[in-house]
């Protein structure tokens, strides 16, 4: 039953011989119970580089971020991350590998403030001292934030909530950031500075996996697409020639 | 006056508003699609349709009668028919079982006291009634299977079975298209436009498949932040700038 | 006398109320803050808390009173060794296992446990040797009295207790708000994925607060020893009763998820108590008892069905909640047609053989067990309608049964009627007793079912025994006269063995017809999805009412029986709530699907412990509990029961055998695990139309 997917895959998985990537999906199954999310995805993200994964909803995006961060365990394949093998890993030995996972929707802890949410960020690696200090960086970086440290984080508006996450990120400089849907629910102008966020973070040297619906800014900051459609990879390629193939791949394949 | 009719729907969790007053109509024997980017309101508005949320404003009707604060079985027994997104099905059940169940609860023979009499076996008619729609919908011969036994995309058939045993003049689909491959997504829209057809009940189907959606349904509502942006003939609405941009963002539909 | 000075007595009497009740509301809180940690942390709603409770004050009992240790020592060992360690295996042996279980599978282990731990720590250290009497607290001359402000009386006891307690709740906050553990404690009750992504080991953290709240249990369990005057000084596991009720009730108030609303709630319960007690006037009956026993359980079952916190759906607030894989199906409830003729070849085998055995050869010794186990076997079809085919949890199947011996015993010496009029009236008022209490809540189903009706279990038991017109007086006795009629006399031990044979023979029909019928239909399509059943118009909750009063009837119809047989009611021996526990775990362990899984239980309630403990094994009976109640952390694997899986298995087995000495007969409906495996390989847009 492997024959197939061997041979169909075998154009895509390119890895470059010299270069480990960060992330590497090796012909990935994923399933919840009986109910299939993907099949066969293979993926690298490499050093540096910036992935954009799009799809529409339920195609399998939010699965290969969670495949990705060790928050649910394929079923086939394997899962590597700078070269070893994270197949059956639970997801905090991922976290601490430096891949760093921004969940869809409400990704702080609701009922902590500003400040506990970065606390129980820093403090796996941080001391007592090391924190304060990982803390004031982090309201430097985020005037907004320092304003609102000791606010419950759930009573944050759905921009500051991002803008949360993602300052725990520009500190730390993990080595590779999965962030799922941010401009799920947000104003433009406010999916505008959370990218402007994103664009200093890949600045800073992590490997972005951005998983989007809206693609606009995704494709504006990404070097190349992934398109999945129904749990598989249906196109992928630079960004620039992503728009089109995608945008008929939405819309117009019913008309083929 | 229409069949299936929400009415200025308004709800809020926690202070965000995921409807913002919403009116959507279905007529009898219609086939109506309701689509939007993921985070838009569909589910909630699906939600509110059925009786597991209450709006905080507007109105819910079927057939002339108010139903907005009717519990779930009661509309269920009014006529009001769904499948859903994670299919739930009756584990430890055979495939005919599902049909029986949904008859017997339809046609009220459930008195305790015949049963103890043991007048509440299944009598031969019944379960001739059962495996004709079993056939009709491709699923002949499987009656005695356990359920656990089918594919997904059977068990989304089997799901359809079951709301149609209850003579449903509506029925809800939610998200079908779901955990399907491709051509399995294909052949569900095939077997269910057939169904449809010979029955003449009225579908409403939640997609973000926008193919499904555009294959199948009549007429179209696209919702995005909470609101209905645009509604309207399907082929029409899937030509429409802004649902586009709803999809993809500014980027795309700006090189349109 | 004048109004002020009757005024100043009313405050009087109020804040030495006040007083009393504030030590007792903090054991109360103790215990509730210990259910809310693992329920959150977890899941686990541990009612095993009592009996944590009772290991660590059993332990200071053994140590310092019997054993002569000094006081630091013996808590030492009992409280700040033996209770964390507990919680710890606990968690690492059994509960972190069942991760993925429903709310009610990890109820029943609890249930196991809550039964099989206190048996095992008596066994262990030979607890039973002597009367555990002259239980004292960890308090040196803890009943001195001192007078606060000068008139109100508290002992020292009480001050220690509730010092203690306001310490560990002021540690506790301080933990929460300042350590690093404390923060991934919450940050685990909110979600442990999103733990595991700042790079926290969520398990590590879970066992943690296990050590820590088992910890809360067996501080509780020594400082409760001395201040409630229900547990006296016999230190027996269901003395922790009462004090989890009220726990319970505590816990409730936060929706088992707040805990400053569990330390909070659990103060305010013990003040309401010791009020209670002084300002309702006693000359109600009905009020004078709630001052009484009755408290605690009115409470629990007041909260549960009318505190609005707990109608209310707990909103999923762990954004990552759908990664959790679902729950592990169960299996089918249908068998095979070749195990169902095996299975009726055997029954048929195994009954002429009894019979033979009973007829011909059993001495009075033998015929008086077999006619008990045909009785708990007519019991626990009871508990498989109810939980096997309802999918529900009921602790109160235990009272329906005394409320049928009583029936029958009232009917006989009141008026005397016939039993088995009595037996059926019992069975009537049972059957109501049980649509009135199921109606409020039902609609919450899962574990607040479980607990409300365990609250009415122990209310009967406390309160509503003790009158006349329920429990008899002793004045008249209660005996309970064997039964007449049809011209046929049934006093003799074996026609009354054919009467009850007979009786299970109808009541095993009645559950079958109840099984393949529309109401059947209904309650699996329930325990299958209740979702999906409602959206088809099941009315979940009026299905559920009608199969607990059956339950309730048909529990009622055997402990008639059993009185019968008995010559008396035998409460104190038969009905003790404690018993009704174990008569869950029993059959839930053994098979609360079929027919033949409660007959099953009922031989094994009844013979096991006699034949294959006493006499085989030479062991002590208690090890049943032991080994039933462990054996319940199978539940969440194989809900079908042990017996029905061994059997499944072996006639898998036996297929396959078969299959593959002739190939061509393969059978046709193996492939369930099908659906996981077949997805078509896909690739770059191009998609093989193979249909699965």
């Amino acid at each position: 039953m492997n024959g197939p997917a061997e041979t169909a895959a075998a154009p895509v998985a390119t890895p470059a011989p010299l270069e480990i990537p960060v992330l590497e999906l090796r012909h990935v199954n994923a399933a919840y119970g009986p109910f299939r999310a993907l099949f066969d995805v293979s993926l690298t993200v490499g050093e540096g580089e910036t992935v954009a994964l799009l799809g529409r909803n339920g195609a399998g995006k939010t699965t290969v971020a969670r495949v990705a961060s060790g928050l649910v365990e394929p079923t086939e394949g394997e899962v590597m991350v700078d070269g070893n093998d994270f197949t059956k890993v639970r997801a905090h030995r991922y976290a601490k590998a430096g891949v760093v996972h921004v969940p869809e929707g409400r990704a702080v802890f609701g009922d902590f403030t500003v400040e506990e949410n970065l606390t129980l960020a820093f403090s796996r690696t941080h001391d007592r001292s090391g924190v304060r200090n990982a803390l004031t960086r982090a309201f430097e970086l985020f005037p907004p934030i320092a304003q609102r440290r000791r606010q419950i984080a759930g009573t944050l508006s759905g921009g500051e909530q991002r803008m949360l996450a993602m300052a725990r990120v520009l500190v730390e400089s993990p080595r590779l950031l999965i962030a799922d849907e941010l401009s799920l629910g947000l104003a433009p102008i406010v999916t505008d500075e959370v990218y402007a966020v994103l664009g200093r973070i890949r600045d800073a040297g992590t490997s972005l996996l951005i998983v989007e619906q809206h693609m606009g800014h995704a494709l504006a900051l990404c070097d190349r697409a992934v398109l999945l459609d129904h749990g598989a990879i249906s196109w992928q390629g630079p960004t620039e020639e992503a728009a089109e193939a995608i945008g008929a791949a939405l819309f117009d394949a019913g008309a083929q | 006056m229409s069949l299936l009719a929400a009415e200025g729907i308004t709800k809020r969790f926690a202070g965000i508003t995921a409807l913002d007053d919403v009116s959507i109509a279905l007529e009898e024997g219609e086939r109506v699609g309701l689509i939007g980017p993921n985070g838009a309101g569909k589910t909630t508005l699906f939600n509110c349709l059925l009786g597991l949320l209450r709006p905080e404003a507007g109105s819910v009707s079927f057939d002339g009668h108010d139903i907005t604060r009717l519990p779930v079985y009661r509309r269920a027994r009014l006529g009001i028919g769904r499948t859903f997104q994670r299919v739930e099905l009756f584990s430890g059940s055979s495939v005919r079982d599902h049909l029986l169940f949904a008859h017997r609860i339809r046609s009220g023979t459930g008195a305790l006291w015949k049963d103890v009499l043991g007048l509440g076996l299944p009598k031969p008619a019944e379960i001739e009634s059962c495996d004709a729609l079993l056939e009709s919908l491709g699923l002949g011969g499987m009656g005695d299977e356990p359920i656990e036994a089918l594919s997904l995309g059977q068990s989304r058939l089997v799901e359809v079975a079951r709301a149609l045993m209850t003579q449903p003049r509506v029925v809800l689909l939610d998200e079908p298209s779901s955990g399907l491959d491709r051509a399995e997504t294909n052949a569900l829209a095939e077997t269910l436009a057939r169904i449809q057809l010979e029955q003449g009940f009225g579908l409403l189907l939640v997609e973000h498949d926008v193919e499904l959606v555009a294959s199948f349904t009549e007429r179209t509502y696209v919702l995005n932040f909470g609101r209905l942006i645009t509604s309207g003939d399907t082929p029409e609405v899937m030509q429409d700038p802004e649902v586009r941009a709803a999809y993809l963002g500014d980027f795309v539909a700006g090189t349109q | 006398m004048t109004a002020s000075v009757l005024a100043a007595g009313v405050l009087e009497d109020t804040i030495r109320a006040f007083f009393q009740g504030l030590p007792i509301g903090a054991g109360f809180a103790l215990v509730a803050m210990s259910f809310v940690l693992t329920y959150k942390t977890s899941g686990v709603f541990n009612l095993a808390f009592g009996a944590q409770a009772f290991i660590s004050a059993a332990t200071y009992f053994e140590l310092h009173v019997r054993r002569d240790w000094p006081i630091w020592a013996a808590v030492l060992v009992a409280v700040v060794l033996v209770a964390p360690v507990l919680g710890l295996l606990l968690e690492r042996l059994i509960f972190r296992h069942v991760h993925a279980s429903s709310a009610v599978a990890k109820l029943v282990i609890s249930l196991g446990l809550l039964v099989a731990l206190p048996e095992l720590f008596k066994l262990i250290v030979d607890y039973n040797r002597e009367q555990p009497f002259g239980a004292v607290g960890i308090i040196p001359d803890g009943t001195t009295i001192y007078r606060l402000f000068g008139r109100y009386p508290v002992t020292r006891d009480e001050i220690a207790a509730f010092v203690i307690v306001v310490a560990a709740a002021v540690a506790l906050a301080a933990l929460f708000r300042n350590t690093r553990l404390g923060l991934r404690i919450r940050a685990v009750v909110q979600s442990p994925r999103m733990t595991e992504l700042n790079g926290v080991n969520a398990d590590w953290v879970s066992s943690g607060s296990w050590m820590l709240s088992s910890f809360f249990a067996g501080l509780a369990g020594v400082l409760l020893v001395p201040t409630t005057s229900s547990l006296g000084t016999v230190l027996e596991p269901t003395g922790y009763f009462p004090i989890v009720i009220s726990a319970l009730a505590a816990a409730a108030l936060g929706r088992l998820v707040s805990l400053p609303a569990a330390l909070f709630g659990g103060l305010l319960l013990g003040v309401v108590t010791t009020q209670m007690r002084t300002h309702v006037p006693r000359d109600n009956v009905i009020l004078a008892e709630l001052q009484g026993p009755a408290l605690p359980y009115v409470m629990l079952f007041a909260i549960i069905v009318f505190w609005p916190a707990i109608r209310r759906q707990v909103a999923g607030a762990d954004p990552l909640l759908g990664v959790s894989p679902p729950p592990p199906a169960l299996a089918a409830t249908s068998r095979s047609r070749g195990m169902t003729i095996y299975t009726r070849i055997m029954a048929l085998a195994f009954f002429t053989a009894v019979g033979i055995f009973t007829f011909g050869y059993a001495n009075n010794f033998w015929i008086s067990r077999i006619t008990h186990s045909v009785i708990f076997s007519i019991i626990f079809l009871s508990i498989v309608v109810f939980t096997g085919l309802g999918g529900q949890i009921a602790l109160c199947q235990v009272t329906f049964a005394a409320i049928g011996a009583f029936g029958a015993m009232q009917f006989a010496q009141r008026w005397d009627i016939s039993v088995m009029v009595g037996m059926l009236a019992g069975a009537a008022i049972a059957a109501a007793v049980g649509a009135v209490l199921s109606i409020p809540v039902m609609r919450l189903g899962g574990i607040w079912l479980a607990i409300a009706t365990l609250a009415f279990a122990l209310f009967f038991h406390d309160v509503l025994v003790k009158y006349s017109w329920v429990g008899g007086s002793l004045f008249h006795g209660r005996g309970v006269p064997r039964p007449e009629f049809l011209g046929v006399d049934f006093s003799s031990r074996e026609n009354f063995l054919i009467l009850c044979v007979a009786i299970l023979v109808l009541v095993g029909v009645l559950v079958i017809l109840i099984r393949e019928s529309s109401t059947g239909m209904a309650l699996r399509a329930l325990r299958g999805s209740e979702t999906a059943a409602e959206s088809i118009g099941v009315i979940s909750w009026r299905s559920r009412v009608i199969v607990f009063s059956v339950s309730a009837g048909i529990a009622a119809i055997g402990g008639g029986l059993l009185a019968m047989e008995e010559r008396l009611v035998g409460y104190e021996a038969n009905f003790d709530p404690q018993t009704g526990l174990f008569w869950l775990v029993i059959v839930v362990v053994l098979g609360t699907r079929t027919v033949e899984g409660g007959i099953q239980a009922g031989v094994a309630f009844v013979i096991f412990p006699e034949l294959v403990l006493h006499r085989w094994l030479g062991l002590d009976g208690a090890w049943r509990y032991v080994l039933f109640g462990f054996a319940a952390i199978s539940f969440a694997r194989h809900p079908e029961g042990l017996l029905e899986h061994g059997k499944r298995r072996s006639q898998a087995l036996m297929q396959s055998m078969f299959a593959r000495r002739q190939p061509a007969m393969a059978p046709a409906g193996a492939g369930a695990g099908a659906t996981a495996g077949d997805g078509p390989p896909a690739d770059a847009g191009a998609h093989p139309g193979d249909e699965p």
